[in-house]
């Protein structure tokens, strides 16, 4: 059995239609109409120990929501979560001593306080041994440059100081469960990749399971080796990243620098290939090539005979890409 | 995993306050002019005392010292409902920026550790307040200081305290449900200003409100009969302690309910 | 069209107010309870004074001041200094200085709306329940005109105050503490809690010189008076109008200096 297990699980929300205007804010006042929205929809999968699964959908496709089921937070309408092998909204304490939660960007530590004080106060609640705490700051002043952190006030630290420590107090408790929302949002490229290297080391030390929405492909590639994506409260696919590129696996991406303005170019050649998915970026038009149907070295030609091609690339479909046709066309 | 013992809510009580303490250090300049304001309030709040009863000897049978040993008693009352329960206050944010959410995911229980994360310390100067004026009342009134009238005193504290507390438990926790409930809570803050009048002034419809549904006779009326007036003790003065503690009970349950139900805004 | 823009602050604000169903039920249903509290109150204290007239008010004379002082409390109260300092605080106020309009102009007319709907949910249906109850013990004539007069009066000072102290959160983080000390200065000495007559000589005429009887003391006795002096009349409303002036001059002035501040630390 898995560490978490979904069966089948529905969640619906009754939210208020308000009425528009002045007038219609007068008729809230006396009757209102509600409508029933699903957020998640006969959602299944099962979590075994120690992966890291990546959590993924467009805004509002229901991935708070279920995170807030596992977590014992809500109630499922329907169907079966069991973590830890517990029902969780009916064991939320017991539940929470065996999950960590990083969520958005609302820090849980103490504002005022350094972060020690934090830890030390985590420590009580969570009834860590001296043993078990002393070998986590231990462990985490071998994967992060902690002293200078543990002495100063979560409020004066920068965002990225504070997602930092917000993981490291979300793993202190030796949790099975870590569920992390959204952790580099916001964050410049070293940050990002600091945190990225923790999370992975904190998984692999301690074989803790870690459920990670984001809406960052670079998160997924360097953590994720599976994942799942959510929209509209439906799952539309649970497997191996490597599998979902496979889908994909005919794509291409034809990159190429013409002379002339870049955006008049782009515009010629999005007229030229009608059938073809035309972008362009600060240095390079792409065209995204299905080689199933058309060949690379085909659409080169083409365009070589009205644009003078200056230099081009070959890419393979990027995940960021994958997602992106998802969330777009559905899996084909 | 075991049922986690007083003793472990009593450490991390502390633990939690501290940090309070430590962190409410850190805005000094706040503190003091909060610390003013508070004893400011007291002040107006006697000066309006005096300014009415100065004018009239007795109100309803109440004589002056009497209605102050009333005033002093509801005093004393809210202090715990003020040192302890203020974070009722910042409850109405909490929900609803989102932020509510931290509290449900930690292990223990969640009304203890979200009203365990603030102790008001302007509270301790409204106790004093009330304390001198209760001194100064039963004092000229000539109670007498007898062990069994101070344990009487300290149960009808503590029992006029849950009611408080169960009140604004109750005016909090509204805001699961109601976007404005600074309203009813401020409302609720209002009404604590009336607890020190008899109830006797009121028409019979009126007693019963105050008694049963919004019960505010219990913070100074009902308890101080059994020190002021222990010849006529109506049973309800001997049953408040046990009204007391049903009512902190059932504010607990409806603030939890609430909480449980709570499932955070946006994403 | 100045206007316009104006406006349309106003009914964003009715719309945002109404949004709110159950708090308004809420506060129209506690309003009531708490008037009733105040009925009893003073019924009790006057029925212990034997006589119907004291500090020269008739028993329905102070009923109607206090309840009206209440409805004009709930009326103009806009929380004027908790908006500033959260917005001072938050660095919002950068934002806010940018609007096509001054800051205090922005800051009242966005409550505005509130006044509306303030206006009709809480303050007109008071007004008609005592007028009723009373039995014509409110005068209906040339007083009422007067009385909408000093109204308007009494709400430019009161924002004015409001703006004077709100400015004080450019220099301190203790919105609680400065507020509790405006609002606790203001209701006393205003006269909302108890009507001026009830004050003892040497307070009394202190409260004449200070700028907050012209809140609520001031209204109030007009409308209460069927047949003013014209000479008392006017000096009432020319008080209204010099502090109105004087405390706009340096409410303005003030924020003007502050302002300096914010835009030199950057909020």
């Amino acid at each position: 059995m898995g560490i978490i297990e979904i069966k089948n699980v529905t969640k619906e929300f009754r939210v208020l239609n308000r009425r528009e205007g002045l007038k219609g804010s007068i008729k809230d006042l006396f009757s209102r109409n509600y409508k029933t929205v699903r957020a998640v929809d006969n959602v299944s999968m099962t979590i075994e120990q120690g992966e890291i699964v990546g959590y993924l959908g467009p805004n509002g496709a229901g991935k708070s929501t279920t995170i807030k089921m596992m977590t014992g937070v809500l109630e499922p309408t329907s169907g079966e979560i069991l973590t830890n092998g517990i029902i969780p909204y009916e064991n939320r304490a017991r539940n929470a001593q065996e999950i960590g939660v990083v969520f958005g960007q609302r820090s849980q530590l103490w504002w005022a306080l350094p972060l020690v004080e934090s830890f030390k106060i985590l420590k009580d609640i969570y009834q860590i041994s001296d043993e078990n705490y002393d070998g986590m700051i231990k462990l985490y002043s071998s994967l992060v440059d902690i002293e200078p952190l543990l002495h100063k006030p979560v409020r004066q630290m920068s965002l990225g100081q504070r997602t930092l420590s917000d993981i490291l107090a979300a793993f202190l408790h030796d949790p099975k469960i870590v569920f992390l929302d959204e952790p580099t949002i916001g964050l410049d490229v070293s940050m990002k990749s600091k945190i990225r290297t923790l999370i992975q080391a904190l998984n692999r030390e301690k074989n803790t399971t870690v459920i990670l929405t984001t809406h960052d492909m670079g998160d997924v590639d360097a953590l994720c080796r599976r994942i799942v994506i959510i929209d509209k409260g439906k799952m539309l696919y649970d497997n191996d990243i490597e599998h979902l590129k496979s889908f994909f696996g005919s794509y291409r991406t034809l990159k190429i620098r013409t002379g002339g303005e870049l955006k008049e170019q782009a515009e010629s050649i999005k007229k030229e290939l009608p059938d073809f998915p035309v972008t362009a970026d600060d240095e390079w038009i792409s065209v995204l090539v299905d080689e199933e149907k058309s060949k690379v070295i085909d659409v080169l030609g083409q365009l070589q005979k009205s644009h003078k091609i200056k230099d081009m690339q070959l890419e393979e479909i990027s995940t960021e890409e994958v997602i992106k046709k998802i969330y777009e066309e559905g899996v084909a | 995993m075991k049922r986690k013992s007083l003793r472990f809510y009593l450490r991390i009580y502390f633990r939690i306050l501290a940090q309070d303490l430590k962190s409410k250090m850190s805005y000094r300049a706040d503190f003091i002019i909060s610390t003013i304001g508070m004893i400011f309030t007291n002040i107006a709040g006697f000066v309006s005392f005096w300014i009415l009863f100065r004018n009239f000897p007795s109100i309803n049978g109440w004589g002056y010292y009497e209605m102050l040993f009333l005033y002093g008693f509801s005093l004393v009352a809210i202090t715990p409902v003020q040192c302890l329960f203020d974070n009722n206050w910042s409850l109405r944010m909490a929900v609803y920026s989102g932020d509510f959410i931290k509290y449900c995911f930690r292990p223990i229980n969640i009304f203890f550790y979200y009203q365990s994360e603030v102790f008001d310390i302007k509270g301790l100067g409204q106790l004093a307040f009330g304390l001198g004026t209760l001194i100064y009342s039963w004092t000229k009134i000539g109670l007498g200081f007898t062990p069994l009238i101070l344990l009487k005193m300290t149960v009808f504290l503590i029992t006029a305290s849950l009611v408080m507390i169960a009140m604004q438990n109750a005016a909090a926790a509204t805001c699961f449900w109601i976007m404005n409930s600074f309203y009813v809570l401020d409302l609720v803050t209002r009404f604590k200003d009336y607890a020190k009048y008899p109830i006797t002034i009121f028409s019979p419809v009126f007693r019963f409100i105050f008694t049963f549904l919004m019960p505010i006779a219990f913070i100074a009326y009902y308890p101080s009969l059994v020190i002021l007036r222990p010849d006529e003790v109506p049973l309800l003065s001997w049953l408040s302690p046990f009204i007391g503690a049903f009512f902190f009970w059932l504010s607990y349950k409806f603030w939890m309910h609430g909480a449980l139900k709570y499932n955070g805004t946006g994403s | 069209m100045k206007l316009k823009k104006y406006l349309t602050l106003t009914k964003a604000g009715i719309m945002e107010s109404l949004q709110f169903r159950l708090g308004t039920f809420v506060m129209a249903v506690g309003n009531l309870l708490y008037l009733i509290v105040v009925y009893y109150l003073w019924k009790a204290i006057y029925a212990s004074a034997g006589s119907d007239t004291v500090n020269g008010m008739t028993f329905s004379d102070t009923l109607i001041y206090l309840v009206l002082a209440t409805a004009l409390f709930n009326f103009m109260e806009m929380y004027t200094v908790w908006e500033m300092g959260r917005s001072i605080q938050s660095g919002k106020i950068v934002l806010e200085l940018l609007k096509p309009m001054k800051y205090r102009n922005y800051l009242f007319w966005t409550y505005s709306g509130q006044f509306v709907t303030n206006f009709f949910f809480t303050f007109l249906p008071t007004f008609i329940v005592v007028a009723i109850v009373t039995h014509g013990a409110v005068h209906m004539g040339l007083n009422l005109l007067f009385f909408i007069i000093s109204v308007i009066m009494a709400i430019s000072l009161n924002y004015s105050i409001n703006f004077l102290v709100g400015t004080i959160c450019v220099y301190t983080e203790s919105i609680w503490g400065i507020n509790i000390m405006k609002q606790v200065i203001v209701l006393l000495l205003s006269g909302a809690t108890i009507p001026l007559a009830f004050f003892p000589e040497p307070f009394r005429t202190i409260t004449h010189y200070l700028p907050f009887q012209s809140i609520y003391n001031a209204p109030l006795s007009i409308l209460l008076n069927a047949h003013p002096e014209p000479e008392e009349l006017m000096v009432t409303l020319g008080t209204q109008l010099l502090w109105c002036i004087g405390m706009a001059v340096l409410s303005k002035l003030f924020w003007k200096v502050s302002l300096r501040q914010i835009t030199v630390n950057g909020g």
